[in-house]
């Protein structure tokens, strides 16, 4: 049977992940680097097992990254798991390493033929999904679905050794000055280049009064042209927000914003060009020109 | 002690071609100095603080896009495969730290794409590494790092040697200039190759098929303005997101 280790820093998508390593037909543990609730949660999603570390006050949970790793060279997986979160991924480039393993980002799912692993990833920034043999061990980071329903049973949570780690320190941690209200907003419009003037903000205002949501923005509008608050920017480096309504006005779709979205429930992109990445995630699309639809969108929801 | 800049490791995507049967064509597999590669650069010169910063690339890029950027010398491993899983490049760069030698802290883009590579060419140097770093600077011989997560900005004191995997906040804000584009094309560019490095790559994974995915994106609403907004509205209060 195949053994998979799914590395863990956080509690988004653990249960995701989890179902993910089934997928292979394997038995799974969760290495969790984090506070004792978290080990819990992840005892909850579905494991065999938890081995849980707890790092030392202010430590970041990479300085365990190399006990960690001689913790799963010592296991011998054939498949390691990770999301996209930086912290899992510096553990999973670890034991990767350790193990030799291929390193393959945004699988979708995986699956045991034999002795090889057959990986469905998503690639071209999702233009295609290519299935890929790997015959040795495998690191993967995942791109998995929603987290199915919680798992009935809780697997068995024992410590795992974090030996000497490496001499890395949180020395300040504080949030952001303003507080803009869009990471927490149920409905979220947000206007990229596809805005012509900052003064053009005030034909979206209707629409975020109709809608009752809040303005997002995507990163050349705030850092380039500085139209909107950079707190307001929705991008992997910005805010990750997940909305149960996200409208994109004039935004192309590049990989780095859609990475601040991904969590929300409905899409809707207007865009001028057909072919635009966005309409590739997005769930519902109007071909347009923002200027066009957004008085006539303001007008639909007053009806 | 020197600081290594990793750039233009990684083809184009803008290169490649979907089939209608969903094959992948790779038009042109040059290596490309990647999204995060200019905030990559950017950080290298300032934790190298005037200090010596060495350029590394893979393939056949152009090496003078970190020169003409402030790498006082280059090292290109000139056939490196491009179409490889992370874990290959990962490899590839190791052992081009490796060559160059007496390195104290490797920056490289913490690419969407390849979100692998730096933990990866960490785990390879056995040395600690940060992903995801928005600016950092060497204090004493430590590495201060910031890094933010939505609201949240850190600071992590980081020992040396470490790697950093930097991803961009903002578009490069100053190309190079002809006079920058010129003294870098003087800077010395050392080429070398796969198996002058003596590389031991994992094997890459092996490509079975390709193809489109099922879900093929959005329904689309084509028609007039008015129309379109009233058919969308629509569909929005049939899926409950609006009441």
């Amino acid at each position: 049977m195949t053994a998979a280790w799914i590395l863990v820093t956080d509690a988004d998508r653990l249960a995701a992940c989890v179902a993910l390593a089934r997928g292979a037909g394997a038995s799974v543990t969760c290495a969790v680097v984090g506070p004792r609730e978290l080990a819990d949660l992840a005892a909850a999603a579905g494991p065999d097992e938890v081995r849980w570390l707890e790092p030392a006050a202010e430590v970041p949970a990479e300085a365990y990254a190399a006990p960690l790793a001689a913790a799963v060279a010592a296991a011998g997986p054939q498949l390691l798991v990770s999301t996209s979160a930086p912290a899992s991924r510096v553990l999973l480039g670890a034991a990767a390493a350790r193990l030799g393993a291929a390193l393959v980002p945004g699988v979708l799912a995986v699956r045991a033929d034999g002795e090889v692993l057959v990986v469905d990833r998503a690639a071209l920034d999702g233009a295609v999904v290519e299935t890929l043999a790997v015959t040795g061990p495998l690191a993967a980071i995942a791109d998995p679905g929603d987290d199915p329903e919680p798992s009935a049973s809780t697997a068995p949570v024992t410590v795992l050794d974090g030996g000497a780690p490496a001499a890395l320190r949180v020395e300040q941690r504080q949030a952001g000055a303003a507080t803009s209200g869009v990471r927490d907003a149920a409905r979220v419009v947000s206007v990229g280049r596809g805005l012509k003037a900052k003064a053009d903000l005030d034909v979206i205002a209707p629409l975020l009064d109709a809608l009752g949501a809040e303005l997002g923005c995507t990163m050349p509008v705030a850092d380039d042209l500085g139209w909107v608050a950079k707190e307001r920017y929705v991008g992997r480096s910005g805010q990750h927000i997940a909305p149960r309504l996200y409208l994109a006005l004039g935004i192309s779709g590049a990989p780095q914003h859609l990475e601040g979205v991904r969590d929300a429930r409905v899409v809707v992109a207007v865009n001028t060009d057909p072919q635009a990445p966005i309409f590739s995630a997005a769930d519902y699309g109007i071909v347009g020109d923002l200027y066009d639809v957004v008085p006539a969108l303001v007008d639909a929801l007053h009806r | 002690m020197s600081t290594v800049v990793a750039y233009t490791w990684a083809r184009d995507p803008g290169n490649a071609a979907v089939r209608d049967d969903g094959t992948v064509d790779w038009r042109n597999t040059r290596t490309v100095a990647g999204d995060d590669d200019p905030a990559a650069m950017a950080v290298g010169l300032r934790v190298a603080g005037g200090s010596d910063l060495v350029g590394l690339t893979l393939g056949d890029g152009d090496a003078s896009w970190g020169l003409a950027r402030g790498a006082a010398r280059a090292l290109q491993v000139t056939d490196a495969p491009t179409g490889a899983d992370d874990a290959v490049t990962a490899a590839l760069l190791a052992a081009g730290v490796r060559e160059i030698g007496d390195v104290e802290v490797v920056v490289v883009g913490d690419s969407e794409r390849h979100p692998g590579v730096a933990a990866t060419l960490a785990g390879l140097l056995g040395w600690p590494a940060l992903v995801g770093v928005a600016d950092a600077s060497l204090i004493d011989g430590r590495l201060s790092v910031v890094r933010t997560a939505g609201d949240v900005e850190e600071t992590v004191s980081v020992p040396v040697p470490a790697v950093l995997g930097v991803a961009a906040a903002s578009a490069e804000s100053r190309v190079p200039g002809m006079k920058e584009l010129l003294a870098a094309r003087k800077r010395p560019v050392t080429k070398t190759t796969v198996a002058e490095l003596g590389v031991t790559v994992p094997a890459a994974p092996e490509l079975v098929s390709s193809r489109r995915p099922e879900r093929q994106g959005a329904r689309v609403f084509t028609g007039e303005a008015a129309q379109v907004a009233t058919e969308l509205v629509a569909a929005l209060r049939a899926d409950g997101v609006l009441s």
